[in-house]
This record gives structure tokens, sequence and C-alpha cells, in this order.
């Protein structure tokens, strides 16, 4: 292995072993209760909202666009769940469906607005998600609502596997099917032509236009997946809460960037880098820092992150 | 001489080995009879001596700031002071916000430039960010008042004209006295609290003389999550201490919304059985998760009650009568076995009784 291969690994591995640093660093300070398997059951059971939300935000990014409105596309198809549950009645199976058309709708919406109207994604997708929020509070009237049928709490927290709660697993399968479409179907090559260049890719045969819609619905889809997970987690749906995982769920994204295809968004690398982060987290409360700790170090490890990886490909530049 | 030491020091030691375990029987006891006391449908205890009410407001105005519109506990709260603002004929504004300090700011100084003659500041809209606006106002006559925002020992912040104080510290104590009982004085819980809030300060003074006094062998740590990180941090904070801590048997979140974070914590960690909740609010839906079995005990207030005492020394004020600072507004301990009470789903004027209602009519002179 020469040294430009090495390099090309550290780059791409990097993370991860940064991960295994962090778990080694942690597991040695307090063994006796970080590096045991109900930790990391804990730590990999409590995150899959935040994995599908960054895997939502992948696709569009992927096309060049932001979705900022997949968080409110969370808490509105989590109270839609939660409302359709708790206060209607219907069974949670024929909820499903409504809610994943209602976060498919919501990308319609989006798509339809950036592609229509030609206004930048970051612009559309704040306004509708700002606009979703207004919907939320009004049909909650701003109130939690629990009573959520028991059925959705077992098929997402209290039914394990490895002593793992299955969300995890249900997170797992949409990295790989994100991973699987984005690397080796067509339309996952559509979109990357589509995010390096637009008119490229218009040129080179690419129907650009349906190409950013259909990343708009699968970033809405997940969107609604995460909503009706996240009411599974809590056993009620909450019209403000979904709306803070937006920022650590962007971080997410553009730290798993860094990783396993590094200069490219990923579904394995936006894995690892939820799963870094949310190590560091539980490490931090396992040894008792206080919260602020936790800020510094998803902060610091994010530029840090971003900062070793430009470092390393500035490098490759100058070596080529 | 050396013997004689030794005996009485042996002596000593065997009369504190046999106080000790009776002390401890005695802060258990304690706590247990604390919470029968707040078990109960609470009684009507006037705030002050009764006053005209209609006939000393004809003609003035109350503007009331609520911290967010968008929580139900506040704006209930304020829709229900509106509501006896027009019974008793005089004009009452709520100010819809979102939380922002700068639509407080907004709110105001909307009151001050419309003929306005009492701020009320409710629930959490602190006069601390906006300082400078409050001493404006009261520079255009208008009385600005913080209402359910303060502990009773707590002093009226930034300036404010009068501060109408819950007792937040009871709150913290009936939290601790309710693990010490149900615990029998074994208690090792996690306690959640967000510093930013004000009433934060009362409520853990409250409940950690009450672990000192009744149970100084109590275990509990403290640790601070702010409003904002509430979705994001509690449940991983929760579950870190899980994991540290084998023999935790509580979690005090101290305002029961935070629950919502704290019960998936303990079921991802497997520790349902041991691991209980004991909060405070009376929020509905944590009243509807002490009867799934999610939450163990919330202490509440009737937040009609609530509205009924801060407008009552809103007027009071205005009528140039004694300031009130106690509001006399009660708690309420819930859990499985009174929870029927409040109804199904919950509803946050349901399980204190209706003694109020008439009780604040005959002190504003207007039952029948």
């Amino acid at each position: 292995m020469n040294l430009s291969s090495l390099g090309n690994h550290v780059e791409r591995f990097g993370l991860v072993l940064v991960w295994l640093a962090v778990i080694a660093i942690f597991g040695a300070m307090r063994p006796d209760t970080f590096l045991t398997w109900s930790n990391f059951s804990s730590i990999f059971g409590s995150e899959a909202v935040l994995v599908i939300v960054t895997l939502g935000l992948v696709i569009p990014l992927t096309a060049g666009d932001f979705d900022l409105s997949i968080a409110q596309t969370l808490t509105f198809c989590s109270m839609l769940t939660g409302l359709l549950s708790a206060r209607v009645g219907i069974p949670i199976e024929a909820i499903i469906p409504i809610a994943l058309l209602a976060g498919a709708a919501v990308g319609v919406v989006n798509g339809a607005i950036t592609l229509y109207f030609r206004v930048h994604s970051l612009i559309v997708t704040l306004g509708v998600g700002t606009f979703l929020h207004g919907i939320t509070l009004w049909m909650s009237d701003s109130q939690t609502i629990s009573g959520v049928e028991r059925a959705l709490m077992n098929y997402v927290i209290i039914y394990r596997i490895f002593g793992i709660p299955v969300s995890f697993y249900y997170a797992i399968l949409l990295a790989a099917l994100v991973w699987y479409v984005l690397s080796y179907t067509a339309f996952g090559q559509q979109l990357l032509f589509t995010g390096r260049g637009r008119e490229v890719g218009r040129l080179s045969g690419v129907a650009v236009g349906r190409v950013r819609m259909a990343a708009f619905v699968a970033s809405g889809v997940m969107g609604a997946i995460a909503g009706i997970l996240y009411t599974g987690t809590t056993g009620s749906a909450n019209p403000n809460s979904g709306t803070t995982l937006l920022l650590p769920a962007f971080a997410a994204a553009f730290l798993g960037a860094t990783c396993i295809k590094p200069g490219r968004f990923n579904a394995w690398g936006s894995v690892v880098a939820v799963y870094f982060l949310v190590t560091g987290i539980n490490g931090l409360s396992v040894l008792g820092f206080r919260t602020y700790v936790h800020d510094l170090f998803y902060g610091g490890a994010l530029v840090v992150a971003v900062m070793v990886s430009q470092l390393v490909s500035g490098r490759k530049e100058r070596t080529l | 001489m050396t013997r004689l030491k030794g005996r009485l020091g042996l002596a000593s030691i065997l009369v504190l080995a046999a106080m000790l375990p009776a002390a401890a029987q005695e802060g258990v006891d304690q706590a247990r009879k604390n919470i029968e006391s707040y078990s109960g449908i609470p009684e009507f205890v006037p705030p002050g001596e009764p006053f005209d009410a209609k006939a000393c407001m004809a003609g003035k105005k109350i503007f009331t700031i609520p911290a967010s519109s968008s929580i139900p506990f506040i704006k209930t709260i304020s829709d229900h002071k509106g509501e006896l603002a027009a019974e008793l004929g005089f004009e009452h504004m709520e100010w819809e916000n979102q939380g922002n300090p700068t639509q407080w700011i907004q709110g105001i100084e909307h009151a001050a430039n419309n003929g306005f003659n009492l701020v009320s500041l409710l629930a959490g809209a602190d006069p601390r960010f906006f300082e400078p606006q409050v001493a404006q106002a009261q520079a255009a006559g208008v009385k600005v008042v913080t209402s359910h925002l303060t502990g009773l020992e707590q002093d009226a912040p930034a300036g404010v004209d009068a501060a109408t104080a819950i007792d937040y510290r009871k709150a913290g104590e009936l939290m601790a006295d309710w693990t010490i009982a149900q615990t029998d004085g074994k208690v090792n819980a996690l306690v959640v609290v967000s510093n930013e809030a004000l009433s934060t300060d009362s409520i853990v003074s409250g409940l950690t003389e009450a672990f000192e006094t009744r149970c100084p062998d109590c275990k509990f740590e403290i640790v601070n999550v702010p409003i904002t990180d509430w979705a994001t941090r509690i449940q991983p904070t929760v579950a870190g201490a899980l994991q540290a801590n084998a023999d935790l048997n509580y979690v005090i979140p101290i305002y029961d919304s935070m629950s919502t974070f704290v019960t998936p914590a303990i079921a991802i960690a497997g520790r349902a059985e041991q691991v209980k909740v004991a909060t405070f609010n009376g929020t509905p839906f944590v009243l509807d998760l002490i009867r799934q079995g999610d939450v163990e005990m919330d202490i509440g207030e009737n937040l009609d009650w609530i509205a009924h005492a801060m407008l009552d020394a809103e007027m009071r004020l205005l009528c140039d009568l004694e300031p009130i600072r106690d509001s006399k507004v009660p708690l309420r301990v819930f859990s499985a076995d009174n929870v029927a009470e409040v109804g199904e789903p919950a509803d946050a004027a349901k399980g204190y009784g209706d003694a109020y209602v008439e009780g604040f009519r005959k002190l504003w002179m207007v039952a029948e």
C-alpha cells in the first residue's frame, strides 16, 4: 500500500477511527458503565429519528438543494399520527400510509414552488416549514397529545433485537436503501450529476427538474417516517420538539460528508456521524459533565472534522 | 478513668445508632403526612379582604403579556382572565406572541401608548429582559406586575410594581417528599432543571431543603438542561445518568413537559420497573401519562384558579388595595390513586373542586 492509498483510507475512515478512539477513551475512564451492552443499546436505540432526518437531508443535498422543512414535516406528521390515534381512534396501521402521503405532499409542494417559480430551495423550504409549524400548532391547539396506541411504542422502542430497540434497525435499513439508491441506481447517478452541475446534467440528458422533485418527495417521506417513529419513541406528539432536530441533522450530514465517501453527502457517513456525536454526548453524560460541555463537543467535533478533512483533501490536491 | 471514657463513648454511639433510624423514620413519616395533606381537593383560602371589583374597575384596562401564546398552560390562564374581565365589565387584552422577548417589548409599548392601566407579565414573560421598557411604561403611569413568575420568597424582579407569586418552594418540597415516602427514605434521584427560569431557584431550594431535613441519606444529583435543548438533550442526559448510576430509582423533571423526553430514555434503558418519574405542573398530557403508568406523580395547579387569583391581585393593585404577594393558589398531588378525577383525556381545570369560583365572586362582591 503506497502513501497516497493510505492517505485515502485515513480520510475515508478517519471519523470511524476517531469514533473508536472516543469509545476507547470513555471506556478507559468508566469501563464499568460505558463499555456495557446496555449503554450501547441506549446509544443505538435512542437516536434512530436523528439518523432518519439526516438521511432525509442527504438526498436533496446530493441534488444541490436544501430541505429546511424536514424538521417541521417530522413534527407535522408526528402530530398527525398522535391526533389520528389518540383523538380519532384510527388504528396505527391505517395512520402510517396517511402520514407518509402527507410527508410526500409536503415534498411535492417544496419541489413545485422551487422548480416552477425558480426560487432557491433554502427560502422555499424555510417558508413551507414555518407554514407547517403554524398548521401543527393550529391542529394541536398547541397541546402535547398523549394516549397514542401502545402498539406504535412496541414496534419502535419496546421490542428489541439483541437488546437494541427495533427503531435502530429501521434506521439502518433506510440507510442501506439510501446508500444503494445513491450508489447503484441510475437515479442516484442523476441526483449526483444534478448536484454537481445542473447545466451539465441537463446537457447530458438528465431530467433535472424531475430528479430534484423526486429528491424533495423522498425527503418529505423520510421526514414523515421520522415523525411516526418520534411519536413511537415519546409515546406522544409535541407541537414544538421535533424542530430542534434540524441543526443536529445538518451537522451530522456535513460531518458525514467528510468520511466513507469524502466530499459527498453519503448514507453511511451520515450514520457514522450521528453515532459518533451521540457516543460523545453519552460519554460526557456518563462522566457527569454539565450540558454546556455537550455543546462544546458537538460544535468542536464538527469544525475539527471538517478542518481535518479539508486539510487532507488540500494536501491531496497539491500532490496531484 | 480511661475505661469510663471508653464506656461513655460506646454508650453514646449506641444511643446515636438507636436514634438515627428513629430520626430517619420521622422524616419519612413527615414526608408521607405532607403528601397526604396535598392529595385531597384543596380548600379555598381568600388572598385578601373583599372589595367591590365592578365599581372600582369601571373604565380601567388590563393588558396581559403571556410568556408564549403557543404554550397551552399559559394561553389557558390568559384566556380565562379575559373571560373574567368580561364578566366584571372591564377591558382586558392579551398580547398574542410566540415567546420572543422582542414581541414582549412591542406589547409593553403598545400598552403604554394605548391607555392601559396595568401590564401583567404572565407566567414567564421575564421583565429582566426589557427593564428599560418597564421603566418607560411606569413613567407613563402604567403599573407593571409579574404574575405566576416568582416564588413566595423571591423579590419582584426588574423594579416591577408587584409580583404575585406561587408557592414553587412547596412544589419542590412535595416532589422530594413523594420520593422519600415511596422509597422509605432510600431515594437515589436525578433532578432535571432549567436554570434560566426564575421559578427554578425556588423549586430547587424547596426540594433540596426537604431532602436535607427529612432524608439526609437520600442521594440526588441536579442537572441543568436549558429550555431550548429539552428535545435534544434531556433524553441523552437521562440515558447517561441511568448508565452511570445503577441504583437510580427516581427521575424528577421539575417541569412536567420535560417528561416526554425522560420516559423514552427510561424505556430504552429497560428500567421502567425500577426508575419512576415525579414531576410538577399538572399539564393535561402528563396527567394522562400517569394513567398510562409512564409517570408516577404530578403536582398540579388549576389553571382557572390561577386566572382568578392573578386577576384578583391585579385588580387590587388598580383599586389601591394592599398588593397580594401570596396568590394562595393551591397545589394538588396527582397519582394513580386520584388521576381519574381529572377526566379522560385530562382537563387542566378538573380535579380541584369548584369552591374557588364562588369564593372569588364573594370577594369581588358579585355573588348572587
